[in-house]
């Protein structure tokens, strides 16, 4: 079943063609990479996927309702949710108000103006459940901006998984990472992928990422889909070589 | 989920001085405790949009003057009976135009929502000023009746505004800590991800517009009875800002900090008031050296050395 279908998406930033009939299927349980060069119109595209732009033209379908232009809190509550390239977080907060404020809006108690918010049991198991999931746990005290670079990016990835999403965009979650935060980050991402049964799309530049736990890659250059399929039908691709992989990576 | 002492101790200061105010208070200072919790009302309100929510109106001051019309005008016209009916129709009205201006002008960014809230707050006192006929025009509106229980010296009234005021308070003390006050403080450190966590920011901050001009026309209303007259200068932007700089003085991150920076701020204006004509002078130095050496106002700065003295470990709000 295909979760997330694109129909000749194009969008324009003044003269510039950000993206090219863009045509796309993503199935159900999927595990997606998009890579390209920087400036492909890989974020621009989740923009638009996720309600923060809407597309010039062309179509957006999710599980066969047509998404195209809705804003971002809709298509939250429909279960399409991301983190973001630089972590989007509630800086001054705590981890665990951080998530205590994601999971207050997942259970729909945003309205209460009268009740302490400390009050609903669910929403703070909800929050634990993340926290240790993601190996938050110890963590939850400090506040946003006291955590290391990677921990913010996990974070950011937790108030996303807070929202229980169906489709997951994750926008370059090793950005700025050590080696060794990657190759946890990495494990991760395949860990919830499977264990909250989703479909997940990252955009990635660690290749050894990409092909290490990517089903299908899609690569994006200069705002077109050039190529889709999986590891090894994307390494011999001769356009992504030329356009992107360059030819040492073989 | 039990309050913690720490959450209660505000409160109790606040009773307690408040309160003995009633038996110790001369006329004088019964009349600035008036002053002081009304405009005190005024600051926390607006606090929650400017500390809270990190929206900076610079024309509050519009439904602080429309809750003193309303009030002022239903007294005087349809008798002193007509005054309580008045501080319920008030709050009502503000919700209205709140509604309007806030379509309006919440849909812009940063500095030109403050730019029209000023623009609007203007074009209200312009019309207070103008419409003499209606409004009374510059001399505003004297003599306004009220029921004969609140009228017995000083006294009556402070008790009868500190215990709307003190509701008011705790509403607002309540939305502080709710779920939806945690939504505010979200939309003002990272509106996208607001969005992006399914909520809606423009319908969050219209409420917390709403609400916040509300109780400001409940403060406006109080203040009509204070000295038995208002004046179009409630509605000038001095007014405004006035509130704003008693906020950054007390500290907008703190609930009770706008309050606190009323009452130092009208203390030091009657004290000082009282020995030079220049009492602005030097509230302005004050002003210049909290803003510029204590950023996070008089509660920011307490806090601080209370820190240095208790263990280290948040006091405030922990999960």
């Amino acid at each position: 079943m295909t979760t997330l279908e694109l129909r000749n998406v194009n969008k324009h930033f003044g003269g510039l063609h950000v993206s090219r009939n863009i045509s796309m299927g993503i199935e159900q349980g999927e595990l997606t990479a998009i890579i390209g060069p920087n400036g492909a119109g890989k974020t621009t595209l989740f923009n638009q996927i996720t309600g923060y732009i809407a597309p010039d033209n062309g179509n957006i379908f999710f599980d066969g309702l047509d998404i195209t232009g809705k804003d971002p809190e809709i298509l939250v509550k429909m279960g399409i949710v991301r983190a973001f390239q630089v972590a989007s977080l509630f800086i001054d907060e705590t981890v665990y108000d951080n998530l205590y404020l994601a999971a207050l809006a997942y259970h729909g108690k945003n309205g209460n103006f009268f009740t302490n918010r400390r009050v609903y049991k669910d929403v703070a198991e909800h929050c634990h459940f993340i926290l240790e999931k993601l190996g938050l746990s110890g963590k939850e005290k400090l506040k946003a901006f006291e955590l290391s670079h990677g921990d913010q990016k996990v974070l950011d990835i937790a108030i996303a998984l807070t929202m229980k999403p169906k489709l997951l965009l994750l926008d370059e979650p090793t950005a700025g990472m050590s080696p060794d935060e990657r190759v946890k980050m990495t494990h991760m991402i395949r860990n919830i992928h499977e264990e909250f049964k989703l479909t997940t799309v990252f955009v990635e530049h660690d290749m050894d990422m990409v092909f290490g736990i990517a089903d299908i890659i899609r690569v994006l250059v200069h705002g077109e889909l050039i190529a889709e399929g999986n590891a090894e039908e994307i390494q011999k691709n001769p356009a992504v070589i030329d356009a992107y992989l360059g030819h040492e990576v073989l | 989920m039990k309050t913690k002492l720490t959450e209660m101790a505000p409160w109790l200061a606040y009773f307690v001085i408040f309160v003995s105010m009633i038996f110790a208070g001369s006329d004088h200072s019964i009349h600035v405790a008036s002053q002081i919790i009304i405009l005190g009302l005024f600051a926390i309100a607006f606090n929650v949009l400017f500390g809270t929510t990190g929206l900076l109106s610079f024309g509050q001051a519009i439904f602080y003057g429309l809750g003193a019309y309303i009030t002022g005008m239903m007294a005087k016209s349809f008798g002193a009976d007509f005054f309580l009916w008045a501080l319920l129709i008030a709050p009502v009205a503000a919700l209205a135009l709140s509604a309007v201006l806030g379509v309006l002008s919440l849909r812009l960014s940063e500095v030109y929502f403050t730019m029209l809230t000023l623009a609007f707050a203007q074009l209200a006192w312009g019309i207070c000023v103008k419409w003499s006929s209606f409004t009374g025009g510059d001399d505003g509106i004297q003599a306004i009746p009220k029921p004969d229980i609140l009228n017995m010296g000083g006294r009556n009234y402070y008790i009868f505004a500190l215990v709307i005021v003190s509701i008011c308070i705790y509403l607002l003390w309540r939305l502080d800590r709710s779920p939806f006050g945690s939504v505010l403080k979200g939309i003002r450190q990272n509106p996208i991800r607001i969005s992006f966590i399914g909520l809606n920011v423009f319908r969050h901050k219209l409420f917390a517009y709403m609400i916040s001009s509300s109780f400001t026309a409940i403060a406006g209303g109080l203040y009509a009875g204070i000295d038995k007259s208002i004046h179009p200068d409630m509605l000038v932007w001095t007014m405004s800002g006035s509130i704003i700089l008693m906020t950054i003085l007390g500290g907008m991150r703190s609930f009770f900090g706008p309050l606190i920076g009323v009452a130092v701020f009208i203390l030091l204006e009657d004290v000082i008031g009282r020995s030079t004509e220049y009492w602005s002078f030097v509230i302005g130095i004050i002003m210049i050296t909290v803003v510029l050496l204590f950023p996070k106002g008089i509660v920011g700065v307490s806090r601080h050395f209370a820190g240095l003295f208790a263990k280290k470990g948040g006091q405030f709000d922990n999960p």
